[in-house]
């Protein structure tokens, strides 16, 4: 479907009341069969295979399909006017509107069944609270996927340009702005609709092509390891297998005590459980980095019609639309191993996104230049340097890192002393490697705190094993909170806290100075804090 | 403009409450999984909970009440609370979304209100304790008032 490029007339009547797919219908039975097969086997064994237990299995499977077919049948969308309903009706009916310009991110997933069929998941963020509020349409086919991603998208747009547009901010995000297009500016659609809008909807009018920011080549997911994501998989996975193992084998009457009888032989061979184990150790990166490049396959950030698109994966290709004007900051972060090797992760800080933590991210790991570089083009650049904290963090910080493997020491020797066994020297030994490690965490630790403002943006950073900068938009900044504890107070530091309409909701700039806990505030929101500082807080 | 408005009553009636209904609680626990030395002594736990908690309980309310401020000048609200730890909030009426008064039965009783200011972010978001009710009220439609005008769209 070609869109036209100036806004659409919002009473244009679209009555197509549209169906998933039927090719969906191929789906859900198959999803149905692990929780169906445990039944229909023991019913067979119960029945012995006799000509009634089949009747009745087939009877379950009839019932199966049925239920999928009704499914089907039952549910359909359309977009009315300035909204989309999305129905499901047999005998009750339910009909859930969602206004077109409350739509803030469209999700396109295609599992693997999905991908097989040639189908996609489509769902729509409105920025609601809670997971039910949301649009889901599950198996549409792809250029369905594509075309309503379009429409939907397209017309919130359109419908906010009739709005009296928002005067353009200092920090206005860049991504919608400067993919403007010399051929599309001079478009007589484009400027007819220009005629009416205002300076900023012109803009985010005639941005109207595609551009890819970046497409992170294949060579850089060997970084992936370095993330620590997914390194727990293996033993989920065995985890999940000895589950199912059990479940099945009680479903299907071996019972638990087979099982259990396993367990014990396998206790009795302690080495072959430290073997599994090790295997499973020995397996993480390797697991960790296969599940790590599945998820983030060929990933491509794509500026597109005011929306930044992330498109990745490789079985369940993903692509995820955020619209660029909620897009209020980034957060990069960083582990120790992705430091020493210089790369980084980024996530948009996003308002009203729901599962942010999927949804939200940017870029997968890269190398730290050019995420600088992406966030830059893509959002916009943060350009201060970050003021250190005062020395009295460091101490907090070191004492933190070093005081509970001490005190794990002392009470290990006392052990050893009182009990006279040696054994937990071995205790004291490893207490105090650790201890002496935090030294380098808490300097580090130290290190990596820092909070800083730009005139736009204001940025904080924390962390050590996970390093965590934060930048956010100035006017994102909904209050401050400053929290001080007990021991805080003995040191004369504070937690500040930016809250923000988005991402996490607050931000922390940790053990602050009192000079910097309220000058901080009252350089990046002055006319907040005046009233309070003229009378000396 | 400085509004210092209905503290007095503030705090201490209510955490007296909370205490005394705590006291009766922990007074009552003779429960039978405590271990035998325990047993045959039921009277330790209360007594030494009362010991540890009573400077506590005399110390809590009139830090909180000292503590406890708020303040709405310049179209931002300032509340300042804690006891052990201390928490300074600063919610700019532009950004609030809600204003809620809530009342709690011992509040009722008073002749208290509670209002909770909140924003599009957890850590831009404030409770106000121990308001006089009408003050409560006056104060939530006049926050919520200023908000209407002052609307603005960054979040």
């Amino acid at each position: 479907m070609t869109v036209p490029a100036g806004p659409l007339p919002l009473a244009e009547p679209v009555r197509l009341p549209m169906r998933l797919s039927p090719k969906v219908l191929l789906i859900h039975p198959v999803r149905m069969i692990p929780s169906l097969i445990v039944p229909l086997v023991g019913l067979l064994f119960v029945g012995g295979f006799s000509g009634m237990s089949y009747t009745w299995a087939a009877v379950g499977v009839g019932v199966t399909l049925a239920f999928a077919v009704v499914r089907w049948a039952i549910f359909s969308y359309e977009i009315v006017g300035d909204r989309l309903e999305i129905k499901r009706s047999l005998i009750s009916r339910s009909v859930r509107t969602i206004p077109l310009e409350r739509i803030r991110g469209v999700d396109v997933s295609t599992p693997p069944m999905h991908r097989l069929l040639g189908l996609a998941v489509l769902k729509i963020d409105t920025g609601a609270s809670g997971g039910e509020e949301e649009g889901k349409l599950d198996g549409v086919t792809l250029e369905e996927a594509e075309r309503l991603k379009s429409v939907l998208l397209r017309r919130t747009r359109a419908a906010r340009v009739t709005r009296p547009a928002r005067a353009p901010m200092p920090g206005e995000t860049s991504a919608a702005v400067s993919a403007t297009d010399p051929a599309a500016a001079t478009d007589p659609a484009a400027a007819s609709a220009s005629a009416a809008a205002s300076m900023s909807a012109v803009r985010e009018e005639t941005a109207e092509d595609e551009r890819e920011i970046i497409r992170v080549p294949w060579t850089w997911l060997l970084y992936g390891p370095l993330s620590g994501a997914y390194l727990l998989t293996p033993f989920a996975l065995a985890g999940g297998a000895v589950g199912l193992a059990f479940q099945w084998g009680d479903d299907l009457g071996f019972g638990r005590d087979a099982a259990l009888t396993v367990g014990e032989w396998l206790w009795e061979h302690p080495y072959l459980l430290l073997a599994v184990v090790l295997l499973l150790v020995v397996a993480m990166p390797f697991v960790g980095g296969v599940m790590y490049a599945v998820f983030n396959w060929n990933f491509r950030l794509i500026s597109r019609d005011g929306y930044l698109v992330a498109e990745r994966g490789l079985i369940n290709r993903r692509s995820v639309s955020l619209e660029a004007g909620r897009v209020r900051g980034y957060e990069i972060i960083e582990g120790l191993a992705e430091r020493w090797a210089g790369v980084a992760r980024v996530w948009a800080i996003v308002t009203g996104l729901g599962d942010s933590q999927t949804r939200g991210q940017l870029l997968p790991d890269v190398p730290r230049t050019v995420a600088f570089q992406v966030t830059g083009e893509a959002i916009g650049t943060y350009q201060a340097e970050l003021r250190p904290h005062p020395p009295i963090a460091r101490n907090r910080r070191l004492f933190r890192a070093i005081a509970p493997w001490l005190a794990l020491a002392v009470a290990t020797t006392l052990t050893a002393l009182l009990t006279a066994q040696p054994i937990w020297w071995i205790g004291t030994v490893v207490a105090l490697l650790l201890a002496g490690s935090g030294i380098s965490l808490g300097l580090d630790r130290y290190r990596s705190l820092g909070h800083g403002y730009d005139g736009v943006r204001l940025a904080v950073r924390s962390g050590s094993l996970r390093r965590s900068q934060a930048v956010v938009e100035r006017r994102a900044v909904v209050g401050w909170h400053i929290r001080q504890t007990w021991f805080q107070r003995r040191a004369g530091v504070y937690t500040l806290t930016a809250g923000v309409g988005a991402g996490k909701g607050g931000y922390s700039a940790i053990d602050v100075s009192q000079q910097q806990a309220i000058g901080f505030p009252a350089e990046v929101t002055p006319e907040w804090l005046a009233p309070f500082l003229s009378k000396g807080q | 403009m400085r509004l210092w408005l209905a503290e007095a009553l503030f705090g201490f009636v209510l955490l007296v409450g909370c205490s005394i209904l705590i006291a009766q609680w922990v007074g009552g626990s003779g429960w039978s999984w405590v271990p035998g030395w325990f047993a045959d002594d039921p009277w330790l736990l209360p007594v030494g909970v009362g010991v540890l908690t009573t400077p506590f309980l005399v110390a809590e309310p009139f830090v909180r009440y000292a503590v406890h401020r708020w303040e709405l000048s310049g179209d931002v609200v300032y509340t300042r609370s804690g006891f052990l730890t201390r928490e300074w909030v600063f919610v700019p009426v532009s950004r609030i979304q809600t204003v809620d008064k809530a009342q709690g039965w011992v509040e009722r009783l008073l002749g208290l209100a509670t209002l909770e200011i909140r924003t599009a972010s957890h850590a831009g978001s404030s409770t106000i304790k121990g308001l006089d009710y009408t003050v409560a009220a006056g104060l939530a439609e006049e926050l919520a008032h200023r908000a209407e005008q002052l609307r603005d769209d960054a979040t």
